[in-house]
């Protein structure tokens, strides 16, 4: 028996439920669909996840996809003892086998060939072929996946295949509400209300500049690390500027009026 | 008795015979104190002198009383001018320089004398108007300016130093430079990431025979801002442009619809403005309070002046500012009437600007709407507020200003600005109505100019001229005539065939371990069978990520020697390999007829398929007129700026001699295009040149860089060249 309790989440992650997300999630868990998590990054998906399974008391196990995954890399392969070749099970057999939540993050990242690995867990099957092992390993009955990516980044070359899509039960994941957010950013980061609503404020500046020079706005985990930042004794403005503005954006005429705004913001 | 040598004994045993002249001179040389440049001085009145400048240009020069090296270069300035402009000419400069004491005059005389030695009296007669607007250093650009744009007309010139001529005028308005050209991304970005929506910012043009506007005006959702602001020093301008913005937002985020004026008088008018003004911006202020610290330097009012202006400023000021101690009973009365008001009612304006105003006028306060500023700077000039619809009962004087103010508006709404012209703020493009019934203006680009080492801005006017169909049937029976190039070219695109990145496994060598190799290797080992040393993985860059333009040059000289035809079946082998190995890619033809006609010919889009009608396009290319490269790069450029691509290039087929009616000298367009092929360069564009025939190459090489063209000696060579030349640049 697969033991997977080196994957189970200790302590209760703090989430903040902004709309019925975990509903949709536990009504998913009980028929075990597989869920897609949707939305721009840094705005709660993985801390939703790690919560769920802390909910459930499932392992959770977490993949980070990326363009040179191979389908080895989540299934498994052989790999060489003295004398002998000895399997070894990948993050998506372990989870399979033990029960476990597989979450594999940014899944558009990875090669489409190499996603089609989980359709055969994803339907009614639930089991996941072994090929070089000759072996079929059916799903624990307590497996689940999930995947998350950001539609932001989708692109011609970047994107799910409908026969992938269609499997999933998807939740849409995105900024919290200003006064949801500032909750949010004051808890993670320790900030008084009154700073973490100036925070939401700057953050709202920012994302305002999607698609006019920003990718994308300023995430929450941005704000939360300005936060930590200011409670370290920088002044709100050199914070802002330092975990905003910077990593963002390397436009000088985008930095000045996002520096700009950011100034308006504080009193 | 020894002859003195040095200049000042050999002026002094000069001016002997001229007793008058002898003894200015003494008490000049007696006032000088640094005896070198007191002597370099005396050098430059006898070499003036000796010019026969005359006695009232000696008498004029020897009056002057400034530092000596300052004298002396004033001197040689004077003698300068003499030569080429005469002694008049040169005595205008000297009473102009006295009289303003201006350091930066004295090259833009000088070059005027040399030049159009008849405009320097009307240049110097208008100095002190020029270097208000444009400053000392400015003064040397704007004569240059208006030498170069009036070129061989002397009508012109004359007009343009009278300052009749309009591109006079608007330079003098633009003065120290347009800040509002400057500023206008980071303005929009600004207004964006504060409102949520994209601010719509245009630039006020100033009016014919008025003063340029110095204030905001906003109507209708758009934001009309001045050029610039007169008198602020270019370092202060962006702060206070950023201020207007904000304020302009204050008012469109508060969304308060047009009121009626009714019966108010225009003072009523003006206090229900500050306000407005007043009510929006603490409603901003409650969501931004930094904008406190943006907009509080412009409130200066002091609690002193009775007259309107400065009520209406103190005004402002108490309604902005609570700690602003003002005991004024209007004031007071103000501060109360406002603080009693719903902060959400934009009709409150009305009401108490009515109420101020009667008291203003029961104490006959003066005011004049026609001369009124609304101060602080950046505040709006207030009209947007009002509904002007019901002319019967507004004052007269405020419809006139009304009618003036939407006259403006609709010159700088209808102005149809292409919105997508190139970033560089120094290529804003800004189109205007089209002369030509067949052009279309596509942008307006500024051109390098080689002998004052700036650049014009919106020199030069690029076209959009549309194509001429020609006969296919010609061109593929042109291309028939070549199958073995042809069939060479497909192997390269077969060769270069685009895939994505390539993971190859099971390499000689590579990065890391081909897991799955190695475990075949060792069973393999183990079975005792021939075991693979092919254990590696490795990736292939084989990704193609390139964009290009190809310019075609169609002047007249391309006519001699069927240079067209051969142009036209190089490209269309270069444009069947591109379209094979999918690179997006523009065709473009050029050629121009004076700055103002940069004619374009668009043979292929980006997004244009290569197919029948962009074939008939570019069969239906004709030769004429001349080369203006610069323009043409330029706005090659700003196409490409909007392709998402690692690489991209422009690809010119030129002869390599720019030239155009306009430019006396060639080499002003080979340095303006060489200033464009840089500007290329600095945007990560390449500009690669393919020059026909070698009498070019001298100036390609300048143009393009020593390893940025190739000169094609044979012509015939020209098809197989350009093909292999893409396909090396393409792998660079």
């Amino acid at each position: 028996m697969t033991d997977l309790r080196a994957y189970l989440i200790a302590g209760e992650p703090y989430y903040r439920p902004v709309g019925d997300e975990v509903q949709v999630f536990d009504a998913a868990y009980k028929h075990r669909l597989p869920v897609m998590l949707k939305g721009p990054t840094g705005c709660g998906k993985t801390r939703f996840l790690e919560y769920m399974a802390w909910k459930l008391q499932r392992p959770l196990i977490t993949v980070a996809a990326h363009e040179d995954m191979t389908a080895a890399d989540l299934v498994g392969r052989f790999l060489l003892a003295p004398g002998q070749t000895v399997w070894h099970d990948g993050p998506l057999t372990l989870a399979v086998r033990g029960g476990g939540i597989c979450y594999i993050d940014e899944i558009v990242e990875a090669r489409q060939d190499t996603t089609v690995v989980i359709h055969p867990l994803t339907d009614a099957r639930r089991m996941l072929p072994l090929e070089k092992k000759n072996e079929l390993v059916p799903a624990h009955a307590d497996f689940q996946l999930a995947i998350s990516y950001n539609p932001g980044y989708q692109s011609a070359v970047k994107d799910l295949k409908e026969s992938t899509k269609q499997r999933f039960v998807g939740i849409d994941f995105f900024y919290p509400s200003a006064a949801i957010e500032a909750e949010i950013v004051a808890r993670e980061s320790g900030v008084d209300a009154a700073t973490a609503a100036t925070l939401v404020q700057i953050g709202q500046r920012s994302r305002h500049l999607r698609g006019q020079g920003l990718e994308e706005g300023a995430s929450t985990r941005m704000l939360i690390h300005a936060g930590r930042l200011t409670l370290a004794g920088l002044a709100l403005s050199a914070a802002a500027q330092a975990a905003i503005v910077l990593p963002l954006t390397d436009d000088a005429d985008l930095r000045e009026a996002l520096g700009a705004a950011i100034a308006a913001c504080l009193g | 008795m020894l002859a003195d040598t040095s200049a000042a004994g050999r002026l002094a045993a000069a001016l002997r015979p001229r007793p008058a002249l002898a003894a200015l001179y003494q008490q000049a040389w007696s006032a000088m104190e640094d005896e070198n440049a007191a002597e370099a001085w005396a050098g430059h009145v006898l070499v003036l002198l000796n010019a026969n400048a005359g006695a009232t240009c000696l008498t004029t020069l020897l009056r002057l009383r400034a530092p000596a090296a300052v004298l002396a270069q004033t001197a040689a300035f004077t003698t300068d001018i003499c030569r080429h402009a005469g002694a008049a000419a040169a005595v205008t400069c000297l009473e102009t320089w006295d009289r303003l004491r201006v350091a930066g005059l004295w090259p833009g005389f000088v070059l005027v004398a040399q030049c159009a030695p008849e405009c320097v009296a009307g240049l110097a007669a208008n100095a002190a108007a020029v270097v208000q607007a444009v400053g000392g250093g400015g003064f040397a650009d704007f004569a240059a300016l208006g030498l170069k744009a009036a070129g061989r007309d002397k009508a012109r010139r004359a007009a343009f130093f009278a300052l009749n001529d309009p591109l006079a005028r608007r330079a003098l308005a633009q003065g120290e430079g347009s800040g509002f050209a400057i500023q206008e991304r980071r303005l929009k970005l600004f207004g964006t990431a504060l409102w949520g929506r994209i601010p719509a910012l245009r630039p006020l043009p100033a009016a014919e025979g008025r003063p340029p506007p110095r204030r905001t005006s906003m109507s209708d959702g758009v934001v009309l801002l001045p050029d610039t602001y007169p008198g602020v020093p270019p370092a202060a301008q962006a702060a206070l442009y950023r201020a207007a913005v904000a304020h302009a937002l204050a008012h469109l985020m508060a969304g308060a619809p047009r009121q009626k004026i009714g019966t108010l008088k225009p003072l009523q008018l003006a206090l229900a403005g500050v306000i407005e003004d007043a009510r929006v911006e603490a409603l901003m202020l409650r969501r931004f309070p930094g904008l406190r610290h943006l907009w509080a330097p412009y409130h200066v009012a002091q609690p002193e002046g009775g007259t309107a202006p400065a009520l209406l400023a103190r005004l402002s000021r108490a309604l902005f500012d609570p700690a602003y101690e003002d005991n004024h009973g209007f004031i007071a009365k103000g501060r109360a009437l406002v603080a009693a008001a719903d902060p959400f009612d934009p009709e409150a304006c009305r009401r108490i600007g009515g109420l101020l105003g009667n008291d203003l006028g029961q104490a006959r306060v003066q005011f004049n709407a026609r001369t009124h500023v609304v101060e602080p700077a950046y505040r709006d000039d207030g009209l947007g507020l009002w509904d002007f619809g019901d002319k019967a009962e507004a004052p007269t004087e405020m419809i006139d200003l009304m009618v003036e103010a939407a006259r403006v508006r609709q010159e700088a709404g209808d102005d149809g600005r292409t919105e997508q012209g190139p970033p560089e703020t120094a290529a804003r493009a800004r189109a205007v109505a089209a002369p030509q019934p067949d052009s279309v203006l596509l942008a307006r680009y500024p051109e390098w100019d080689r002998t004052q080492g700036i650049d014009r801005p919106d020199w030069t006017a690029v076209r959009a001229v549309p194509a001429v169909m020609g006969d296919i049937r010609r061109l593929d029976a042109a291309l028939d005539s070549v199958p073995d190039l042809r069939r060479r070219v497909a192997r390269l695109v077969r060769a270069a065939k685009p895939g994505r990145p390539q993971r190859l496994k099971r390499q000689p060598d590579g990065m890391d371990l081909d897991i799955d190799a190695v475990l075949d290797a060792e069973i393999a080992r183990e079975a005792g069978e021939m075991q693979g040393e092919r254990v590696y993985r490795s990736t292939a860059l084989q990704t193609r990520d390139l964009a290009a333009v190809v310019l075609v040059d169609v002047s007249e000289s391309t006519r001699t020697g069927g240079v067209l035809d051969i142009e036209r079946v190089a490209v269309t082998l270069l444009a069947e390999a591109m379209a094979g190995l999918g690179d997006p890619f523009a065709l473009m033809a050029f050629a121009s007829d004076g700055r103002d006609q940069v004619r374009l010919t668009r043979i292929k889009d980006f997004a244009e398929p290569f197919a029948p009608p962009a074939r008939a396009r570019l069969a239906g290319l004709t030769p004429g007129l001349s080369t203006r490269l610069g323009a043409a790069l330029r706005h090659a450029g700003a196409e490409l700026a909007g392709v998402r691509s690692f690489r991209r290039l422009v690809l010119v087929l030129t002869d390599g001699e720019p030239s155009d009616i306009d430019v006396p000298d060639p080499r002003d367009l080979v340095e303006d295009s060489r200033r464009a092929v840089l500007g290329l360069r600095a945007r990560g564009i390449d500009a690669f040149g393919v020059v026909l025939g070698t009498g070019g190459a001298e100036n390609a090489a300048r143009m393009f860089g020593r390893s940025g063209y190739v000169a094609l000696r044979r012509l015939e060579d020209l098809p197989a060249r350009l093909s292999d030349l893409y396909f090396r640049l393409s792998r660079r």
